[in-house]
């Protein structure tokens, strides 16, 4: 425990001594400067007290509570904590690991009495640590100006602490090992950044694969209704074109959905670091969500607009946008946290495994 | 026998299978001396030490240090080291990086103050303390690094060249230091190619050849064995061979007929036939010295190949 404590104070000596540290704590005070410097009035938005008036947002339709939580969940947690913030966080603690086994340093702290992987780990704990406090101290400050701004108590913000620090430890753990092997900061930076860029693309292709595959699924039942009405009302009435673009739809979905399941089981193995963070919109924007589906299943002039051919989403021409929308929501949904969490956690495991014996074996 | 504290039976290390650093290491170290461990460049006293202390894991290691098995972290809380070519980490003040090593070795806070403040006014970093070990000369940090070898008061202390990089007066410190360090009760295990230093404070030394230790015993007995005993003479004529003598040598080119010869006898006796036949070939006795060889001699001895007559070249042998 003594040499955790030596540890953590040392990280924190260590990081400190750098300008970034400082430079990714002052860029989050200025985002949340910026933060409570934007407001909501009954005629418009206002940034630095100067009105902007963007059609449907005033606080006539959405309560300043809710646009608050709006912007930080949209800017605060998505593009500053998960993409700006963790990459402030990756520069700045990318020479933690080249430091930890650099010749001159790690013979000194070898030779205590403490085993190597408890050395790894400790590191690697120390470092999630200082992360998890600029976050803790970013929702902090957003707690506070939602509070006082738009007068609404909100703890969900909390939630962004413990996700947004597990979306770094997946990075943080591939930085470890990586500048473990190569004891190089610089290429620990930016072969990390390379595989988060791949798993940010690979997360994306399997959306889009995912949303035409689920499109096609919705647009054969609506064949398949199609059909089922049309006999209905004339048994004998020729249907030999709508079974035409069934087949057609049934052989696009077949090669979808092998592509998806490529692309799917690629995914379960690697860190998901987009539905990471997509998880904390999941929990606290969910009811939100429910309510527009409502209000858009009241919009009829809409939904018979969509029922019109050429008028679909990813590809369809008979499946109703809504219903693909849905679908493809109710997919993403049911995607279990284990599934987004616990397989995540897993690789990350497996790296900081490989990482401890890489560096227990090695002869410094 | 009381308990020593180091005894190696058998130390064996290859480097990625190939490099044949330590061949077949048998050491014992006592309690309460200074140790010196001599070689030439990469005959593998670094790896010696780095197997002993965890930092490289041996190929083969029989043997206890402070009565446990090599390999053992717990003991090491009772030693200290102060690696070859050591860095603190440039961001710690001479005295955090002190008191981190403490508290890595489970040093109490309280304990780790005190012996951090004591032992860099000991190493002379006195108007130092509080600053970043960043902006110290190589002497400086090598004072700092031994600062924070020592404070968990160890019984067993490992030094790879800790004089490098020291000027005269630092050097002169440390081994000040050693000297105390034993007087103390402890154990140091020098690691060093400077023999003169070696000779002025090992109880004991070991000279290491490409991972075979070679001679072995107390400094002493090593140099008396093989002492020897210088004779001048002064000719009147022509330079003669002397019998029991190795070859004349005339040292001074401005008087060409003082010879120097060596006797290789630790015994005076062996000196006397010598004077002897001189004095009756009307040689004039100018001195006899009894010269302890040197340290060098004995290592220049031993790391010369008696078949070709060169040192050996560095590194471990293929
Ligand atoms: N990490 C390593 N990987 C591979 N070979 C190594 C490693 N460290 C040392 N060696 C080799 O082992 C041999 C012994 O090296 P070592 O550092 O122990 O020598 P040394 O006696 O301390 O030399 P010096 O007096 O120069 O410090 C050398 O031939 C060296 O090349
Ligand atoms: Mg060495």
């Amino acid at each position: 425990m003594r040499a955790f404590t030596a540890i953590l104070i040392d990280i924190y000596r260590e990081l400190s001594s750098k300008r970034l540290f400082w430079l990714s704590l002052g860029l989050s005070t200025v985002v949340v400067a910026a933060f409570a410097m934007v407001g909501i009035n009954e005629k418009g938005m206002t940034i630095f007290g100067i009105l902007l008036e963007i059609p449907f947002v005033n606080s006539t339709v959405l309560e300043p509570g809710e646009f608050y939580k709006l912007v930080f969940y949209a800017l605060g947690v998505r593009f500053w904590l998960a993409w700006l913030a963790c990459l402030l966080a990756l520069v700045a603690s990318a020479g933690l690991f080249p430091e930890l086994v650099s010749s001159g340093t790690v013979e000194t702290l070898l030779s205590k009495p403490i085993l190597r992987y408890q050395l790894y780990l400790s590191k690697f704990v120390g470092g999630l640590l200082f992360t998890a406090l600029q976050i803790t101290m970013f929702c902090l400050a957003s707690f506070v100006v939602i509070g006082v701004r738009g007068d609404a108590w909100e703890p969900g913000v909390f939630l962004a602490i413990p996700l947004v620090t597990l979306l770094y430890s997946y990075l943080f753990a591939i930085s470890a090992l990586i500048g473990t092997v190569t004891r190089s900061g610089i290429a620990a930076l930016l072969l990390t950044v390379l595989i988060w860029g791949f798993l940010f693309s690979l997360n994306l292709s399997e959306m889009l694969v995912n949303s035409f595959r689920i499109a096609q699924i919705e647009e054969i039942a609506a064949i398949d209704r199609l059909v089922a009405t049309q006999r209905e009302k004339d048994v004998a009435v020729d249907t030999s074109d709508l079974t035409l673009e069934r087949e057609e739809a049934v052989s696009t979905l077949a090669t979808l959905s092998k592509a998806h399941q490529i692309l799917f089981i690629t995914k379960s193995i690697l860190p998901k670091t987009e539905e990471t963070a997509q998880l904390l919109q999941r929990w606290t924007v969910h009811a939100a969500n429910l309510e527009a589906a409502a209000a858009d299943d009241e919009d009829e002039t809409q939904s018979k607009r969509s029922r019109r051919r050429g008028d679909g989403n990813f590809g369809t021409t008979r499946a109703r946008e809504r219903d693909v929308t849905a679908a493809i929501e109710r997919d993403q949904h049911g995607r279990s946290l284990w599934w987004v969490v616990g397989t995540s956690l897993a690789f990350e495991a497996a790296v900081l495994a490989w990482g401890c014996r890489v560096f227990s074996r090695r002869d410094f | 026998m009381p308990e020593a504290a180091i005894d190696l039976t058998s130390v064996k290390k290859t480097y990625k299978g190939q490099i044949h650093a330590l061949r077949e290491v048998c050491v014992r170290v006592e309690r309460g001396e200074i140790f010196g461990l001599l070689g030439p460049n990469g005959s593998g006293k670094s790896t010696l030490v780095k197997i002993l202390l965890t930092v490289v894991k041996p190929t083969l290691a029989q043997g206890t240090m402070l009565g446990r098995p090599i390999g053992d972290k717990a003991s090491l809380a009772r030693v200290g080291y102060l690696p070859e070519q050591h860095r603190l980490p440039p961001y710690l003040t001479a005295r955090q990086a002190v008191e981190f090593s403490g508290s890595l070795s489970g040093v109490s806070r309280v304990d780790r103050r005190r012996r951090a403040d004591e032992l860099l006014e000991t190493v002379g970093l006195r108007d130092w303390k509080d600053r970043r070990v960043s902006g110290f000369s190589k002497g400086m940090r090598q004072r700092a690094g031994l600062a924070a070898a020592l404070v968990n008061d160890p019984q067993l202390v490992f030094l790879d060249e800790p004089t490098d990089g020291v000027d005269p007066v630092g050097r002169k410190e440390i081994r000040d230091l050693l000297v105390k360090m034993r007087s103390e009760g402890r154990t140091v295990f020098l690691n060093s190619h400077l023999l003169s230093e070696a000779e002025q404070v090992c109880d004991r030394v070991a000279i290491l050849l490409q991972g075979r230790i070679v001679t072995q015993g107390h400094l002493n007995d090593l140099l008396q064995l093989k002492g020897r005993y210088v004779l001048q003479v002064r000719w009147s004529g022509s330079i003669m061979e002397l019998p029991g003598c190795e070859t004349p040598r005339v040292v001074d080119q401005a008087d060409p007929l003082l010879a120097h010869y060596i006797i290789p006898s630790s015994e005076p006796q062996g000196a006397q036939a010598a004077i002897d036949f001189a004095r009756a070939r009307g040689g004039v006795i100018e001195s006899l010295t009894a010269e302890r060889q040197r340290l060098e001699d004995l290592f220049m001895r031993a790391v010369t190949d008696p078949i070709s007559g060169e040192a050996l070249p560095p590194g471990a042998a293929p």
